[in-house]
């Protein structure tokens, strides 16, 4: 959301009554600067946009960067086509007009569209960029229609003269099906330098795939931001309180399962207490999976069989026992059920690791657990691992 | 406040002298034709650390002696004297040129417009010449902007540190700057901490 003015410098040449982009060169360029008017606004209400033109009767200055929307589309209409393209004046008076713009504080951005030839020499554009560099003007440069050989290598050494830590950019569209405004959404002259238009462009390419539906929550930003706002906020604490209870949840079921284990309830105890004195108290789903696994793994030198025979023994011996167990477990499953796909999934976690646990084959779990327990850096893996898995399955 | 370096203090002055720089709004500060955006703040520093060259300094772009420098002060002061620490092999500032209490000021601007002092800087490497102002000049200073369009035969402007003498009143110049009201709410503006954490989900 950076504050910024902007100057669009169009070209209304000759060039631009070929019909290589749909409906023509002009109407697709139109089009653009009206996409490109609508997401500066957006993405800071602040922000300004002017227009010129760089053809016809010489550089003329159509409207000064200004914050209404209306006014700049209104000034595209009825422009008139002719003349040859005057690129290094264009940039120049563009450089005035962000020069004497209302509010000192903001960013300073000139977006050309280049569709003729460029007749300047490569030497000039050089010394525009580095005057613009050296007073922090931005240039961003849209390169389509004429394919000129020199044209390119011209614009290509102008946007290297302004550059000033990738603030710069160039697209080149070549012309085909797509129309010119679609290809630009997708750019960084749209979405700027960070997240800033990219809401806009996102919702831009919803509405224009099918209808209102692709929106957030289906309310449209535009029409309502504060409710919008509302909505989104409203989301974030729910699924922040869901995670807490889910958390909870497993927790309950991981402690019941410990509880079966007879011969190394002691053992166990020390366990979770160190796990949970560890700083892995941070992401509690891990650390619970970490517990599970860790009492699963309990002593590593002595061998899983040793301690799955003890618990398949207390099981055997003790039918109760077995049955409270599956009980116990399943009743975290069904509490799992009965909340969202979230909490299951984190339910279904520790179910799966207690289920590993008590199976008599557990080698893979083996290697896997040495390998956590050895790195300092296991958590942070496991939390990398969690993320992205929840992510998918949600 | 005792005087921290290990040499008599007859000649040179005390830190707590040179503590305008406590004044400065570092995050309003900016430079023009700076090579890396930014570095400009690193100039403003204690006076024990003046000689620090370790650090980030100031640095134009390549073949370009010139710089501007835009400081806004928290504070009006009153400037007593400025000091510039520059780089060595001809990298030093030749001349400064000072405009007060204008905002916006651009390379053309600077060039046109009559400063309201010039000096010939020397090279000063250890820190130790200071430039005098006309005091009755610089008696409620805003914001200062020091242009310094020459350099001693470098490819570059290097300036290391940039000290400035004088004492703080506690008044402010502008209370009521430009006000723009908000249009609609911004909803970054707004974020909560569990949103930034996890995001939106995102269509398309």
């Amino acid at each position: 959301m950076v504050l910024e003015a902007t100057m669009i410098c169009v070209d209304n040449s000759e060039w631009m009554r070929n019909g290589d982009y749909s409906p023509s060169r002009f109407q697709a360029q139109s089009d653009a600067v009206s996409l490109i008017c609508g997401a500066k606004t957006q993405s800071n209400p602040e922000n300004t946009v002017g227009v010129l033109t760089m053809a016809a009767k010489g550089v003329r200055v159509l409207a000064t960067p200004t914050s209404d929307l209306g006014k700049i589309l209104a000034c595209m209409h009825g422009l008139e086509i002719g003349g040859q393209m005057n690129l290094a004046a264009g940039i120049q008076v563009a450089q005035l007009a962000l020069k004497h713009r209302q509010n000192k504080k903001q960013q300073q951005r000139i977006i050309v569209f280049a569709g003729s030839p460029v007749k300047h020499e490569k030497k000039m554009l050089e010394l525009i960029g580095r005057k613009l560099k050296k007073n922090s003007v931005a240039l961003d440069i849209v390169n389509f229609g004429e394919e000129d050989e020199g044209k390119t290598e011209k614009l290509e050494a102008l946007l290297a003269a302004v550059n000033n830590n990738d603030s710069s950019h160039m697209v080149h569209v070549p012309p085909g099906p797509n129309a010119l405004s679609d290809v630009l959404i997708s750019t960084p002259i749209f979405t700027g330098d960070g997240e800033g238009g990219s809401g806009f462009a996102a919702a831009a390419a919803a509405a224009s795939a099918g209808g209102v539906s692709g929106y957030d929550f289906g309310v449209d930003p535009n029409l309502d931001p504060e409710l919008a706002l509302a909505l989104r906020v409203s989301m974030e604490e729910e699924r922040a309180r869901q995670e807490a209870a889910a958390k909870k949840a497993a927790e309950d079921a991981s402690k019941q399962e410990k509880g079966g284990g007879q011969h190394a309830i002691s053992q166990d105890a020390t366990m979770t207490e160190n796990k949970t004195n560890d700083l892995w108290k941070q992401d509690d789903e891990s650390a619970l999976l970490q517990q599970a696994l860790a009492m699963s793994m309990d002593d590593p030198e002595v061998s899983h069989d040793v301690r799955d025979t003890d618990m398949s023994e207390a099981a055997t011996d003790d039918p109760e026992l077995a049955l409270a167990l599956q009980m116990s477990v399943a009743d975290s499953a069904k509490d799992s059920a009965s909340q969202t796909d979230v909490s299951k999934l984190l339910a279904d976690q520790s179910f799966v690791s207690s289920v590993l646990a008590s199976l008599p084959g557990v080698d893979p779990n083996d290697s896997s657990v040495k390998d956590l327990l050895a790195s300092m850096q296991s958590q942070s893996d496991k939390n990398e691992e969690e993320r992205p898995n929840e992510e998918e399955e949600k | 406040m005792a005087c921290l370096h290990d040499h008599s203090c007859e000649d040179h002055d005390c830190s707590s002298d040179w503590s305008l720089y406590k004044h400065i709004d570092l995050s309003k500060i900016s430079a023009l034709n700076e090579a890396t955006p930014g570095s400009v703040k690193s100039v403003f520093k204690a006076w024990e650390h003046r000689l620090n060259s370790s650090g980030e300094h100031l640095e134009s772009n390549e073949g370009d002696p010139e710089l501007l420098v835009f400081i806004p002060f928290t504070s009006d002061v009153k400037i007593k004297s400025i000091s510039i620490v520059g780089g060595p092999d001809g990298t030093s500032p030749s001349k400064m040129r000072a405009f007060i209490n204008r905002d916006g000021i651009d390379f053309s601007d600077a060039q046109s417009m009559q400063a309201i002092q010039e000096w010939d800087l020397a090279e000063n490497m250890q820190g130790v010449l200071e430039y005098q102002t006309r005091y009755s000049k610089f008696q409620s200073v805003g914001n200062i902007t020091l242009h310094f369009p020459d350099n001693f035969g470098g490819d570059i402007t290097k300036i290391h540190y940039i000290g400035l003498k004088g004492e703080a009143t506690q008044l402010k110049r502008d209370v009521v700057a430009t006000i723009v009201y908000e249009l609609m709410p911004n909803p970054s503006d707004h974020k909560t901490r569990a949103e930034s954490g996890g995001g939106l989900s995102h269509v398309g």
